[in-house]
């Protein structure tokens, strides 16, 4: 079995060299014949199937160039066998393999099995590698939207396809062979990762981070063609949204992961690998709100370049710091030498995105000009101003350490109350944008529009801001706010009642809109309100996305109303905390294949009312001798008693439990599935307005030829 | 030695289907001046779309939406007057690459 | 709003034992290797946190000052016991940069939109005689007709 993984990865590799070097052939060949010929057709043209020198010169190259295609679809089929074999190897306990050796045991559940494939530096490269060549897979079938751009975005991804599978072949193989004799069983699956989501947190995060080299393939075929027009980033816009709600998916899984099983309470804690997910995050959503000045206004073409390129540039750099060692990090893998290999590309990346960048610049001028500052277009401009600058500061902080070593020759801790100070601030900026940008006209927006939409949502804000201050504290976490006792309750202030703004606005926007549709075709407001987003699903899908933003930003503002208790407990020991109190009822341990576990039973009581029973538990992994910690949450609207067994006292078995009262933590996951719902709502396409149908069917037919959009 | 036959086969597999190719290829419309126009035509006739609705949505107010509306109606009639002359002149219609 | 936040960070300011402890405590680092906040750090027999919450805990109690604490921690422990850089020396840098990058930024979109407000109409016809104004006036009547709701 490790013999043909082997060989189907060495396999992939040379279709991957195949693919890239022919593409490029035909590619520089096609590249040259166009040179010396003007072509003049519309309609799809096939081979012709003339004779002559220059006529089997084309036709050779795009044969070559349809293997080259044909070639990368393969390589997906390589890769996708190396991963089967791999996974079956982990089902079948094979520890002659190092990697299941190290990241497996016997007694490992099932679906654990199946997640050896990305617990680990090789397998998760080749998982990568898996998902890079999957995406290419899809583009290369799709390739008939716009064959020539579909050739050069192959070519590149191809390009990245071959780095990372050198890396799983001559640096981090994944099925090398154990030296010596054979273990009997493996020593195990980091007991952290023992949890269902981590299932699923890194296929998401990896989606994500892999996904952004499509957008940036094609922008960098665009680039490399002068391509005319804003199509290709038509053509993108989905690849990107896909993209993007995977990493969301991807970050805030990892978050939950985090709360549910790391026990200290929280769910971000500003760690280098964290942040690296969050710069391309960024970045992304910038490129997101760009690409609309691009297409709708043809501007900020050099800048959209550079963002999709940023993109795919901090993706690479995230999967760097995490496996390069460099910088330190709780989650970071193993120190190894693969960071030298991830520096060279990232190096290699940069010089050839410079490279034509530079050649080709002129080509990005755009012609549009801009009436006024108070404008849609600006507001985009601020909006890509600050995430950008929202990712310059996590990275800037990430790096700081590193900097601060250099210059003043010892390190310093960069945690969360640095990112507190510095992001939260321009977060709230942001949120201010995305109440107001949406709501600005293209163009140029008069201070009458600006009164005609603001005033009720404001005065809405202002009332909520209002009546957060003076309800009284006794209601529980956020009522009886006063924003005067700590910066940290001013922020929570600000940042509900920008969010109240932006729903206002949003509600408004969706409101306004169904009215139209209803004086057109009759339809009640709600049944006008489903219409309109079917009619524009990217703009009212995205103002669902800004929805669940804001439901996520007032369950992070809750953070401010935290509190916490420790206490040891024995039968009938009683702790409260906020309007809970907390009665111990009993403590035992257990025994199970895969581990040992010690549990407490711990009676609570809301307000003198019995609500029920919580058990948190510690586990004890045999295989990897490590211990975990599974605390038990109880969520409400309102705020989540999370309960950690934290140890026992060795003189009198009695449990250590810390109970927490996080504020609104629930509305962080409830506003995630928002932002999934909306980010599926984008992808919808649009219906077409009735009262519409026979012109565009007219003009339709006058046009021969109309490109796909197979975006 | 099952490995190495499944390997040989697989790879044999995948050659034929990287190499043989039979019939014609698809190589799609070539990107003329007027497809160009034409996008760009679909791109302000959206805006132009958006301003109506925005209008009646009564997010716009009458003077500024006059005055966008006419500029973006330029901005129209430029495209499609252009994008007529190179209809009926198809020799002053080059391709982009060239 | 900056005058605002600046406002609240003079007026604000805990005072009791119990918030300072915590106040501190969420500005400091475990130092065993976890990368945890101090009052944060939960991994059980942590050979680290327990003493030095200790620490603090009498040192709060003793009534010393915010910035001796700290100073005394950084002796014992080093600059990395600190959970983000100080406001004194080059650590400052930390703080400077980024809002040097976003007064930058606010900089370039003034000058961009400017220089955008100034750009010259497009042009359009390449190479094709000019457009008549009535020929101009029938596409437009076209375009409206088109995008009528």
């Amino acid at each position: 079995m490790a013999e043909l993984g082997s060989f189907t990865l060495l396999l992939a590799l040379a279709l991957s060299v195949y693919s890239f070097l022919a593409g490029l052939i035909a590619l520089s060949f096609q590249k040259q014949k166009l040179a010396t010929q003007p072509t003049s057709s519309k309609a799809p043209n096939l081979v012709p199937q003339s004779s002559g020198f220059g006529s089997l010169l084309r036709q050779s190259s795009e044969r070559l160039s349809e293997t080259a295609r044909r070639a990368g679809i393969a390589s997906f089929g390589a890769v996708l066998l190396a991963s089967i074999i791999l996974v079956v190897c982990a089902f079948q306990d094979n520890f002659s393999i190092a990697y299941i050796f190290h990241h497996s045991n016997r007694d490992l559940p099932g679906p654990y099995k199946f997640a050896v494939l990305w617990s680990g530096q090789e397998g998760s490269l080749l998982f990568w590698s898996l998902l890079l060549t999957g995406y290419a897979f899809v583009l290369r079938l799709r390739y008939k939207t716009d064959p020539r751009l579909f050739a050069y975005a192959s070519v590149a991804l191809a390009g990245v396809q071959i780095f990372f599978l050198s890396l799983l072949n001559f640096a981090a193989h994944p099925f090398a062979i154990m030296q010596g004799n054979l273990p009997a069983d493996g020593s195990g699956l980091n007991p952290l990762l023992q949890y269902p989501e981590m299932v699923i947190h890194p296929p998401m995060l990896y989606l994500g981070y892999v996904g952004f080299t499509v957008p940036f393939a094609f922008a960098l075929g665009a680039l490399i063609t002068k391509y005319p027009g804003e199509k290709w980033i038509h053509i993108t816009r989905r690849w990107t949204m896909v993209t993007w709600g995977f990493l969301t998916c991807g970050i805030f899984l990892g978050a939950h992961w985090a709360y549910s099983v790391l026990g200290w309470g929280g769910y971000w804690g500003w760690d280098p690998v964290e942040n690296a997910s969050l710069m391309p995050w960024l970045t992304g959503t910038a490129f997101l709100h760009s690409v609309m000045m691009q297409e709708k206004r043809g501007m900020l073409k050099v800048w959209n370049m550079w963002l999709v390129f940023a993109t795919f540039w901090l993706a690479i750099l995230g999967t760097f710091l995490t496996r390069s060692g460099i910088i330190s990090s709780v989650h970071a893998f193993a120190q190894s030498s693969i960071g030298d290999w991830f520096a060279w590309f990232l190096v290699l990346t940069l010089v050839v995105f410079l490279f034509f960048f530079v050649k080709n610049r002129k080509h990005l001028v755009s012609e549009h000009k801009l009436e006024s500052l108070a404008s849609r277009e600006s507001s985009f401009l601020f909006n890509n101003l600050l995430f950008v600058l929202l990712c310059f500061t996590v990275l800037w902080g990430t790096w700081f350490p590193k900097i601060s070593e250099l210059v003043q020759g010892n390190k310093v801790t960069v945690g969360a109350p640095f990112y507190n100070r510095v992001a939260i601030p321009v977060a709230l900026l942001l949120l201010i944008l995305t109440a107001v940008g949406p709501l600005l006209a293209w163009r140029k927006t008069s201070l009458e529009s600006l009164k005609r939409n603001f005033l009720w949502p404001t005065i809405g804000a202002v009332i909520v801001a209002i009546f957060l201050m003076i309800t009284p504290e006794s209601w529980g976490s956020v009522f009886g706010l006063k924003p005067w006792h700590d910066i940290s309750y001013f922020y929570s202030l600000m940042a509900i009642s920008l969010s109240v703004l932006v729903i206002l606005t949003v509600a408004s926007e969706f409101y306004r809109g169904g009215k139209v549709i209803s004086k057109h075709t009759g339809q009640g407001t709600f049944a006008s309100m489903v219409q309109l987003t079917h009619r524009n699903t990217r703009r009212y899908g995205g103002y669902i996305v800004h929805f669940g933003v804001v439901v996520v930003i007032i369950g992070l503002a809750g953070a401010a109303f935290n509190q916490d208790q420790e206490k040891e407990m024995g039968y009938g020991d009683r702790m409260s905390i906020g309007p809970y109190t907390l009665l111990c009822r009993s403590y035992t341990e257990d025994e199970s294949p895969n581990y040992f576990s010690q549990w407490a039973m711990i009676d609570v009581f809301k307000n003198g009312k019995a609500i029920g029973s919580m058990t948190p538990v510690r586990r004890f992994y045999k295989a990897s001798q490590q211990t975990s910690t599974i605390p038990d949450i109880r969520s409400t609207l309102n705020e989540d008693l999370y309960l950690v067994f934290e140890g026992v006292n060795q003189d009198n078995g009695h449990p250590i439990i810390k109970a927490h009262l996080n504020a609104l933590v629930m509305w962080i996951w409830m506003g995630v599935w928002i932002m999934l719902i909306g980010t599926g709502l984008a992808l919808v396409p649009n219906a077409q307005a009735p009262a519409r149908a026979p012109v565009t069917a007219r003009l339709e037919r006058a046009q021969p030829a109309p490109v796909v959009t197979g975006d | 030695m099952t490995w190495l036959f499944v390997a040989v086969l697989f790879t044999v597999a995948t050659l034929f289907y990287v190499f043989y190719i039979p019939g014609r290829l698809f190589l799609g419309p070539e990107k003329t001046r007027a497809g160009y126009l034409r996008e760009r035509k679909d791109a302000v006739y959206e805006n132009l779309r958006d301003l109506n609705f925005e209008y009646q949505a009564g997010k716009v107010p009458e003077v500024d939406y006059q005055q966008m509306k006419s500029s973006l109606q330029d901005e129209a009639a430029a495209i499609l007057a252009e994008i007529a002359r190179l209809e009926n002149n198809p020799s002053s219609q080059k391709g982009f690459r060239s | 709003m900056l005058i605002l936040c600046a406002v609240i960070f003079l007026i604000a300011g805990a005072s009791d034992p119990a918030s300072r402890f915590s106040d501190i405590g969420h500005h400091m680092m475990c130092i065993c290797g976890c990368n945890q906040i101090l009052l944060e750090c939960n991994h059980v027999g942590c050979p680290a946190s327990d003493g030095m919450r200790g620490e603090l805990m009498a040192a709060v109690n003793r009534g010393d000052s915010d910035s001796l604490v700290e100073q005394a921690f950084v002796q014992k422990y080093g600059p990395t016991v600190l959970a983000a850089p100080t406001g004194k020396g080059f650590d400052r840098v930390a703080y400077i940069i980024p809002v040097i990058a976003l007064i930058l930024g606010f900089g370039l979109i003034v000058m961009v939109v400017r220089a955008w407000r100034n750009r010259p109409a497009p042009a359009i016809a390449g190479g094709l005689p000019p457009i008549r104004a009535s020929e101009l006036d029938q596409f437009r009547e076209q375009a409206r007709r088109e995008t009528e709701l």
